[in-house]
């Protein structure tokens, strides 16, 4: 019974480790400015929503910019993934391992790498400091572990699938609309939300490409918020809480396909 | 049947193919040129110089030599932590505990929070004055125990660590639990016939059959230790007197505070080499292994 009990204290202590921080969050966000004075620890004593307010009037337009980044990227990203997965899950063709290892392992390149030659090649081309920049990127980034993703779902359908539709005389794009795409719904949500929180997350691109408000995500607006001249902990935690809630009500309700993403992408690589 | 090469399956590649050539691969090499002039205005071209940014980092930069040591540092206290913790918390849910969905859940959440989120929070947890962690221990007494924090050289760096350790223990633990519960229960069953308690039964079959999962941990922990930059920009902002400075930070501020493009990109392709020898390389030995 002893160590049963053990067990119990380490793995409590653990969520306590875990939670303490976002509970000092959560409630300096909710104190008032003359609340803050008794600390972080201390329960507010009053829910307070004003540091809310004042913080999402600085970061809307920003929330809105990565909403738009965010969504359009996570569908473009998707639905290109699956296509080379698929392509590489069903299909044969001379050098297609050595191929499709070469595209994956651009997932472990550090974006530090790449960055300086990003950051000209979009000035070049019209696009830094745009929204389509910035979606531009992510899809290209993403491309690595979309594609290793949507590969190692396909693998999980049956090859005769595929080879019956082809000798039924649909091509490639047929068998892919009409076979490959109505069964790839659990295989789109691991992805895309996978993408979702990456791109929403995204720091240094957003940081490297953008200048001023018109296109910068919230990421880069909340770091900021920091160096305003009405920086109180409790706008700044505020600010960190309102970009985190879309993520976690993701991890939050769809638990069970974060937990495949990352095990499909990791364990199965 | 496999089906062969056609013209449709090349269209269907190509976009993937065609982005990561350009943005991952040309863009790499574009940096390894950039790296060898003397390139640091906009508009104008720089001269080619040879190795001169290679020696001039390796030779003559403090700083770098710093990023090097506090980049190794926090991969020892990083992963030295991770690892272990991961198993034991994997092991102890896989114990048959009650709550395992609601603990696993709990775990994860630190996964979902931005590097931007997690360093303002934890910026507020290690303040040394008004701070969450110090004014927890001096409420319950523990004056004694109040650390400097991010403020001091030495800590800096354990403060980087302690928030990675924070984000990423739970994945550590998803990976070795979805690891240690795909064990067969027949070699289990044979052990426990065979006369082993449970101590022994974890340690000398359960973990043996952890190569994978520990092989897969030890790749993600290495990769987010050597791009490290959001948490370390944000959080320490690499000092206190650069005590926590990192290769990605330091090449951030050599490129765009200081417009050193061409030694900037030295550093970016020396990152570059650095992922290629700890991480793709040991990829490609794995798979090559597991191709036979």
């Amino acid at each position: 019974m002893g160590k049963k009990a053990l067990i119990y204290v380490v793995l409590i202590a653990l969520a306590l480790f875990y939670i303490f921080p976002i509970y000092t969050l959560l409630n300096t966000s909710l104190k008032t400015d003359e609340d803050l004075k008794y600390g972080p620890v201390a329960p507010t004593h009053q829910v307070f929503f004003g540091a809310y307010t004042k913080a999402f009037n600085l970061i809307k337009k920003q929330l809105l910019n990565s909403a738009v980044i965010t969504v359009f990227a996570t569908i473009i990203s998707s639905i290109l993934g699956s296509m080379s997965g698929y392509i590489f899950s069903k299909f044969r063709f001379k050098g297609d391992r050595v191929v499709f290892l070469v595209l994956v392992l651009g997932f472990y390149i550090a974006p530090q790498s790449i960055l300086i030659p990003l950051v000209i090649f979009m000035g070049k081309i019209g696009l830094f400091n745009t929204y389509l920049g910035l979606i531009l990127t992510h899809v290209a980034y993403g491309m690595p572990i979309t594609t290793l993703l949507f590969r190692n779902y396909y693998e999980g359908l049956p090859q005769e699938i595929v080879d019956s539709s082809w000798v039924d005389g649909c091509g490639t794009f047929q068998t892919y609309t009409k076979i490959i795409l109505p069964l790839s719904l659990p295989g789109f949500a691991v992805v895309a939300i996978f993408q979702f929180t990456n791109i929403w997350n995204e720091f240094l691109f957003g940081l490297t490409l953008t200048r001023g408000v018109t296109s910068q995500p919230v990421t880069v607006a909340v770091a900021n918020l920091k160096g305003t001249t009405v920086a109180a902990w409790n706008m700044i935690c505020a600010g960190a809480a309102i970009t985190t809630v879309p993520v976690v009500l993701i991890y939050i309700f769809l638990l069970k396909m974060i937990i495949k993403g990352l095990l499909m992408g990791s364990v199965k690589g | 049947m496999v089906v062969k090469n056609n013209i449709p399956s090349i269209v269907f590649i190509a976009p993937a193919i065609v982005l990561v050539a350009i943005f991952v691969y040309i863009f790499s090499g574009w940096s390894a040129w950039t790296s060898l002039t003397d390139w640091r205005i906009i508009g104008r071209m720089g001269k080619f110089i040879g190795i001169q940014n290679y020696i001039k980092l390796f030779a003559g930069d403090d700083i770098f030599r710093k990023c090097l040591y506090n980049t190794a540092k926090l991969i020892v206290l990083f992963i030295g932590i991770t690892l272990p913790l991961g198993i034991i918390c994997a092991i102890f849910l896989d114990l048959g505990v009650k709550g395992k969905g609601l603990f696993r859940a709990i775990y994860l959440i630190p996964l979902s929070f931005s590097f931007v989120a997690s360093a303002t929070m934890w910026g507020w947890m290690f303040m040394p004055d008004k701070g969450s962690i110090n004014t927890l221990l001096r409420m319950l007494s523990l004056d004694f125990l109040t650390q400097p924090w991010i403020t001091s050289t030495k800590q800096s760096i354990i403060s980087v660590a302690i928030v990675y350790v924070w984000q990423f223990s739970g994945f550590a633990t998803l990976v070795y639990y979805a690891g240690i519960s795909s064990v067969d229960p027949d070699i289990l069953d044979a052990a426990r016939v065979d006369g082993a308690n449970t101590f022994q039964r974890y340690v000398r079959v359960v973990l043996p059959l952890q190569k994978p999962a520990t092989f897969t941990v030890l790749l993600i922990l290495l990769m987010y230790s050597l791009r490290v930059f959001d948490l370390v920009w944000l959080l320490t902002g690499g000092g206190p007197a650069f005590s926590s400075e990192v290769l990605a930070t330091y090449m951030y501020r050599v490129t765009f505070n200081q417009n050193l493009f061409a030694y900037g990109a030295s550093i970016s392709f020396f990152m570059f080499i650095l992922s290629f020898v700890v991480i793709i390389i040991p990829v490609l030995i794995g798979t090559l292994k597991r191709m036979g």
